[in-house]
């Protein structure tokens, strides 16, 4: 068998399933809040801040307390983590779903060497050797490469996998079999889109506008718009404001332009996208250019495979919108994130539901489109990942 | 001296040309040049080279096409399309001639080509490597081909070496390949003359020099320390712009312009930088009509350079870094 890296814990790990939110679990992610916030440099990684900040105690016992109350769950054995290599936290959380849960968990992480990775790593280490023996062999945390029967062992052992990284890996995973009784839990290729109210943002002032702006570049540019749940396409829903989308993107484009870091290629293959999708889709309004950080292209109607039309490195649709129910035939089970801004959530809710959309699995405010929580992508993780016992 | 005024004018007339002839090319232009041509050779539009490999771009309508090249298409799996009709091809072909004569001279010599031969005469398509052997051919005579069932063909090279290294000769070949055979694989001892005789041309293919980190200079001393070859000449070109071809100054090793090109190097923004800062690498070529390939943003990295070289002063010369680095995106895509 080839080379198999192990960060955390050995081969020697456990099958086991215990009791969703232990207080063992709960303590652990305490600790892991704790160590993480007082490693070296940790303003320099937001995203280890931010999972810190996931882990604290008052978050963890909120789930807890929205968790079954009638205390009777229990986890479901071993769960198989294929975490995806561009998001250096991921595989963190995916973990952190299978502990509250109360499973054992072999995690498969990135080969490339991210920092965050390491840290965490070597934080979740520390922390078992002190204090939590109980979950010793319950994290194990691993590399490797090319190495099927590996994948083929853990596969036919778990009883059940979080398969993230899209539909390339969730196919190539497909290959190894898994137990009668087990389940996959799959993260496919997925579209988001936002919608906003112009007319609600024509009143803001400054210092609103700027951190609404602010917001929508956490969605989008702080992970190269390249995250399953950033958005393509720009709804403007409402009474038409010229006036204020143009103050939208002015905003954006300060931003931007003293913010954004290009990747040396990033410039050609975005021009490339550009002058692709300008040849390949009829209904084109018009196209407008802010140096190359943002580029937009205005539809005059959307199509039926509108989610194949995805930007990156800040390419974004607009399109104006007089009601919703204009493109309801447009959403499909591709679509996962819906963000908005001055729009009545209810509103939103009810567009999905009223008209049984096949897609949109999340409604949450611009800013909120990469918080992670325990319903993402339509799965309500918590429930899935443990097992109910009838009692009557 | 070059006249920069004649080129962005003819440049200009092209652009023309094939706005009102393409109706990709006038889509794009219309759309993200707000259907404006202006005269300044900066503001002529520009097409990535990769736009090649997905869509077909044509100026001449189908029945005119005569041949078709094809690019490796080795970094995204598919290759780029080039429409050529016979005025194009045989432009190409004029203004290649013009442009080696200078190193070769006028008359032909008897020419190693560092490839396999290969039955090309009846075939409309072309891959980049066949087509320049098939373009430095008409340079020689009495070919010879040192590549036979993968390994050299020992018996074939020193019956060239025989009767053609005492004269003046041509050897040519793909980079990649000039490395892998005559600089690692091949035998001295083998061989019973040596190349000192021999001009070597040399192109493309660079890639794998990148890969194993081999810069021009230090390629260009290790052949001449082992085949005593004295005369080598690296060239740069596109696929999308045959023909006009970059030569490297013997004294200098910049890559110089001639009259029938041009490069300009934009930051990240596209916007022009200065001479000696480094960015990314846009051509200009005259020749491209039968397709909208006479303004090209290429994937690679360079900058333009002035020095006081005494053999090629007056010339706009540059040099290649490589391709633009092709950094992990972040997002959650595929392990």
């Amino acid at each position: 068998m080839r080379k198999v890296n192990y960060l955390v814990g050995n081969s020697k790990f456990s099958l086991d399933p215990f009791e969703p939110f232990s207080k063992d679990v709960c303590n652990f992610l305490n600790n892991l809040s704790n160590e993480l916030n007082s490693v070296k440099n940790i303003k320099n990684y937001p995203d280890l801040k931010a999972l810190s900040f996931w882990c604290r105690s008052k978050n963890i016992l909120k789930l807890k307390n929205n968790f079954n109350s009638e205390k009777n769950r229990v986890g479901l054995g071993m769960i198989f983590h294929v975490t995806p290599a561009n998001i250096p936290t991921n595989f963190a959380y995916s973990l952190i779903f299978g502990l509250l849960t109360g499973n054992s968990n072999v995690v498969k992480v990135p080969s490339k060497n991210f920092e965050q990775i390491n840290t965490i790593s070597s934080v979740i280490k520390k922390i078992l050797k002190k204090k939590n023996s109980f979950l010793k062999n319950k994290i194990t945390i691993i590399q490797y490469k090319n190495n099927n029967e590996f994948t083929k062992k853990i596969s036919s052992l778990c009883n059940a996998r979080v398969i993230w990284g899209g539909d390339q890996t969730i196919n190539s995973l497909r290959d190894f079999k898994i137990k009668e009784r087990a389940i996959d839990i799959t993260f496919a290729d997925r579209y988001s889109f936002c919608v906003m109210n112009p007319l609600k943002i024509e009143r803001m002032s400054d210092f609103e506008l700027k951190n609404l702006v602010q917001r929508f570049y956490n969605d989008t540019y702080l992970v190269d718009q390249n995250a399953c749940s950033s958005p393509h396409l720009i709804v403007w829903l409402g009474r038409k404001s010229k006036n204020f989308k143009e103050r939208f993107w002015e905003k954006l484009y300060n931003l931007v332009k003293t913010k954004y870091k290009f990747t040396e290629s990033a410039p050609i293959e975005k021009y490339t996208d550009l002058c692709k999708y300008a040849l390949s889709i009829g209904n084109i309004k018009s196209v407008e250019t802010f140096e190359n950080l943002i580029y937009k292209i205005k539809l005059k109607k959307i199509d039926k495979n509108n989610h194949d039309h995805k930007g990156k490195w800040g390419l974004f649709f607009e399109y104006d919108l007089k009601n919703l129910n204009e493109i309801k035939h447009i959403v499909n089970n591709k679509y996962q994130t819906l963000t908005y801004y001055g729009i009545d959530k209810f509103l939103l809710k009810k567009f999905v539901l009223q008209n049984n959309l096949k897609g949109i699995d999340r409604i949450v405010p611009v800013g909120q489109s990469l918080n992670i929580g325990l319903l993402w992508d339509g799965y309500d993780i918590l429930n899935i990942l443990s097992r109910g016992i009838e009692v009557r | 001296m070059r006249n920069q005024n004649q080129f962005s004018k003819e440049i200009y007339k092209l652009t023309k040309f094939h706005y009102n002839n393409s109706k990709e090319y006038k889509k794009i232009v219309d759309l993200l040049y707000s259907s404006k041509i202006k005269e300044k050779i900066e503001s002529i539009p520009f097409i990535p080279a990769k736009l090649f490999k997905d869509i077909d771009l044509k100026s001449v309508p189908d029945k005119d096409v005569f041949k078709i090249l094809n690019s490796s298409g080795t970094s995204s799996g598919k290759p780029s399309k080039i429409y050529l009709d016979k005025e194009n091809a045989k432009k190409q072909i004029l203004v290649l001639n013009e442009i080696v004569s200078k190193i070769l001279g006028k008359k032909r010599i008897p020419m190693l080509i560092i490839d396999e031969k290969k039955d090309i005469l009846n075939s409309k398509k072309f891959d980049a490597k066949t087509a320049a052997i098939l373009g430095f051919s008409l340079f020689g005579n009495n070919y010879h081909y040192l590549i036979k069932d993968q390994i050299i063909d020992y018996k074939n090279l020193n019956n060239f070496m025989e009767k053609y290294s005492n004269t003046n000769f041509f050897i040519f070949g793909f980079t990649s390949y000039i490395y892998e055979y005559l600089l690692k694989n091949l035998d001295n001892k083998k061989i019973k003359k040596d190349f000192s005789k021999g001009i070597l041309i040399h192109g493309g293919g660079w890639k794998k020099m990148e890969e194993i980190k081999m810069p021009n200079k230090i390629f260009k001393k290790k052949l001449k320390e082992k085949l005593k070859l004295e005369k080598i000449f690296n060239y740069y070109g596109l696929i999308e712009q045959t023909g006009s071809i970059f030569f490297e100054c013997k004294e200098c090793s910049c890559l110089t312009t001639s009259k029938y090109s041009d490069v300009l190097i934009r930051d990240k923004n596209f916007k022009i930088l200065k001479n000696n800062k480094k960015g990314y690498i846009q051509l200009l070529s005259l020749l491209p009509k039968s397709y909208p390939g006479h303004s090209i943003l290429t994937e690679d990295m360079g900058e333009i350079v002035e020095n006081d070289c005494s053999l090629c002063s007056g010339k706009k010369k540059f040099l290649v870094h490589g391709r633009a680095e092709k950094s992990e995106i972040r997002g959650c895509s595929d392990v």
